[in-house]
């Protein structure tokens, strides 16, 4: 069975961009009959799911092995009803096939408040959302992966298989496991529990996170599908490594995806070349967690214009202050620079491991100013451990010292400077991971500290909602007694909770209520002796490390950047750069 | 400069103008088909449409012109490289720009309909006058240039540019006497350069 768009011409007339669910896109895969059917979903809107770059990966390591991969993304509220009144089970883009007839649903888990897009996209696929509810009929595996897939207990009770690392692989391993076992069998469930990088809750394993060696040898799509509606990042993306050599403490990514793996340029160049050519975008954005940090970024660059047609620019998000140079940004064509100091003053920053000095971040700012920037956005946290009222003070003094840098100058346009506070959040596999998260009440009292510590000074401030972290900490940290929570929750219509204007507080706070279940226990300080419910995942780094990093943070003592020297997290034997240097010259 | 005619179906008929616009400039980028920009501060392609088609309305008969010069087969290379159903049906090299979104004067519909009614009764009446949306009063009889039933469809023609009127909104003030119809599609449009082939 197949949907028919002329069926839904009404439900498509009557809703936001219509687009987002017709597909048709330009350079989507031609997909036909296969052994194994598999859908992308994503728990969120079109325009966000199509800008992701991980999805794409993954599906190409389908499509390569002659499986069919499909996407579907989370249908905004409106035309989400719309269906379900119809009587229309939620379908996928390419084939319009209802999701409940695949062999299995990989769901892409980016962050914690998209879990209960999972159990909306289920419900409108007509698929029961736990795995006991399952039991009793023919349903398609429900699996998910992505960054939130290293503490995957919140959702045990809803899917059958957690897929630990890097996706280029092992998710398409688990396909042909299918194909030859007949089904999903006991046997399938047992030989795909063995394998690095998947975890099936209903047996329980321990499971090591997969990890792929050398990023040039793997699969990498050709080409994007162009999406019909404009997407967020609507441009060719090419991830000049993965991992990050710096240790920030309070950040996830940075230890969840170490070793840090480097593609060389000759493929990086060949990637970039065949996605313009083959989507039509007239940017390439250099994607990684910190891409200031490649390790030829100069000769990147030159071969990358060498070799792009002309007009073709190139983005580079994620640049540290240490790693900026006018020369990197000047092809932008942008006026406003983002950079993130993460907090105010020197001593907190030495607590994160953010090795960035105010020098540092001075320095950057001229050189950028030089180069016609006339804007300026700070990224800092709040509630960070050990945060004290200079600290906050110090944000108001950085800003002060970039005003009088942008006036050392005669300049054309008036300075803007505008400063983001997120709330911290403990994360699992960081040093940060047994910290308490502030209350809601001190984080209130922060900021509004810096609202009247910022006002008349020229700054716009925002802040993040002290409910969506509070929230947010809770699904990160949680074990499986909090599947019930996010069940109700979404009983009680939550979903899109990452949106402020979709978020129901009072849906949380009665799931909460109902399941017995105080959020205080997961926004607590953990003890260092505790069994952690992520503790069964060996995500390479060592538990003693993160120990000793947490310890070393308290101390105030700087860790710094694994290229000046390995500092032992438990990834030497696979890491490329700890004892041999890198090449990308290759 | 390259004028050409294409369809608007198969979903495409749910994109935006303004994607639509960029899913061609990109359809002609991946092409190899250099488009001239124009010049400024903010430089654009010189791509220039006809008068936007309502979201959800079928078309086999849109026009564009882009400056750009081009020796190859400009509908082949236009097809390879364009998404689902939006496909190039003819084009002609010109050396005037046909301007489609002033010189298109009128365009042919059809519609399916559920019951068949009188049209030569309904285009006897000297006024048939509705309220827009603004709340004024508009007379749209002049705006309907013929309107009759041939092989079980509703056939059309509308006013275009100055005397437009959407197809969608007369088949909706048709709704009583013919039930909702279907598959409203743009079929044809008149003006001096609309024969392409």
């Amino acid at each position: 069975m197949t949907v028919n768009l002329d069926d839904l011409r009404e439900l498509l007339l009557s809703v936001e961009k219509p687009s987002r669910y017709t597909g048709g896109e330009y350079g989507f895969p031609e997909l036909k009959a296969s052994p194994f059917d598999f859908c992308i979903c994503f728990p969120d809107l079109y325009e966000v799911g199509m800008s992701n770059l991980g999805i794409k990966i993954v599906a190409e390591s389908f499509l390569e092995r002659g499986y069919t991969a499909d996407f579907c993304f989370t249908p905004y509220t409106d035309f989400g009803e719309g269906i379900k009144k119809l009587g229309v089970p939620l379908y996928s883009l390419g084939l319009k096939k209802p999701l409940k007839e695949f062999d299995m649903l990989g769901f892409s888990m980016q962050f914690e408040l998209s879990y209960t897009n999972l159990l909306y996209m289920l419900d409108l696929a007509e698929i029961p959302l736990t795995r006991k509810e399952r039991k009793s009929g023919k349903y398609p595996l429900i699996a998910i992966g992505g960054p939130c897939a290293v503490n995957p207990e919140p959702l045990a009770d809803f899917v059958d298989i957690v897929f630990v690392g890097d996706g280029e692989r092992v998710d398409a391993d688990v396909a042909e496991i299918y194909v030859k076992c007949g089904g999903a069998t006991e046997k399938f469930f047992y030989e795909i529990s063995r394998l690095d990088g998947v975890y099936v809750p209903a047996l329980s394993n321990k499971v090591k996170k997969a990890c792929v060696r050398d990023l040039d040898g793997e699969v990498f799509p050709e080409r994007f599908a162009v999406p019909n509606c404009e997407s967020v990042h609507d441009r060719a993306v090419i991830e000049v490594m993965r991992g990050c050599y710096r240790g920030c403490r309070f950040c996830q990514a940075g230890f969840i995806y170490r070793p840090v793996r480097p593609r060389s340029i000759d493929t990086l160049t060949r990637q970039a070349c065949s996605l313009i050519k083959n989507t039509g975008y007239d940017e390439v954005s250099l994607n990684s967690l910190s891409t200031g940090d490649y390790p030829d970024l100069r000769g990147l660059i030159k071969t990358l214009k060498k070799n792009l047609p002309d007009g073709v620019t190139l983005a580079l998000p994620s640049l540290r202050v240490d790693s900026f140079d006018g020369e990197f940004a000047q092809d932008a064509r942008r006026v406003s620079l983002t950079f993130a100091p993460e907090a105010g003053s020197q001593r907190l920053r030495d607590v994160i491991n953010k090795d960035v000095t105010e020098e540092e971040i001075l320095k950057a700012v001229q050189s950028a100013f030089d180069t016609g920037y006339s804007a300026v956005k700070l990224y800092f946290m709040l509630g960070l451990p050990t945060e004290t009222d200079e600290d906050l003070e110090g944000i108001g003094k950085i800003c002060a010292l970039i005003r009088n840098c942008y006036k050392s100058k005669k300049r054309g346009k008036q300075l803007r400077i505008s400063v983001s506070c997120s709330t911290f959040i403990p994360k699992p596999f960081t040093p940060f991971q047994w910290e308490r998260q502030a209350s809601d009440e001190d984080i209130k009292a922060k900021q509004q500290k810096l609202i009247d510590g910022l006002r008349g000074k020229g700054v716009t401030l925002n802040w993040s909602d002290g409910f969506t972290a509070k929230l947010e900490a809770v699904l990160a940290r949680g074990d499986r007694r909090l599947g019930e929570v996010i069940r109700l929750a979404y009983l009680n219509g939550c979903k899109f909770d990452g949106w402020d204007k979709e978020l129901s507080r009072e849906g949380w706070n009665k799931a909460f209520e109902s399941a017995g279940i105080s959020p205080d226990e997961y926004t607590r300080e953990f003890g260092e002796d505790e069994v952690l419910p992520w503790d069964f995942i060996d995500i390479g780094v060592t538990k003693k490390f993160l120990l000793s990093e947490r310890h070393k943070a308290y101390g105030g003592k700087v860790t710094g950047s694994c290229l000046s020297s390995c500092k032992g997290c438990g990834l030497q034997k696979d890491c490329p750069v700890a004892h041999r240097g890198i090449d990308c010259t290759r | 400069m390259i004028a050409f005619r294409y369809t608007k179906t198969d979903g495409a008929e749910y994109l935006s103008h303004l994607d639509l616009l960029r899913h061609i400039d990109r359809t002609l980028r991946r092409a190899g088909i250099k488009v001239k920009m124009s010049e400024g501060f903010h430089p654009h392609p010189k791509i220039f449409m006809n008068n936007p088609l309502g979201l959800g309305i079928k078309s086999t008969a849109e026009y564009c012109t882009v400056e750009a010069d081009f020796g190859g087969d400009f509908k082949k290379a236009f097809n390879q490289n364009s998404p689902n159903g939006v496909k190039c049906v003819g084009f002609k090299i010109v050396d005037e720009n046909p301007n489609y979104a002033y010189t298109i004067e009128s365009c042919g519909y059809t519609a399916e309909v559920v019951t068949p009614f009188d049209t030569a009764e309904y285009l006897s009446r000297e006024q048939i006058i509705i309220t827009d949306k603004r709340g004024r009063t508009v007379d749209i009889r002049p705006r309907i240039y013929s309107l009759e039933f041939k092989d079980g469809k509703l056939h059309f023609t509308l006013g275009c540019g100055e005397n437009n009127l959407r197809p969608d909104l007369l088949c909706e003030i048709l709704n009583p006497l013919c039930g909702e119809a279907k598959n409203i599609t743009k079929i044809f449009a008149q003006g001096k350069y609309t024969d392409l082939r």
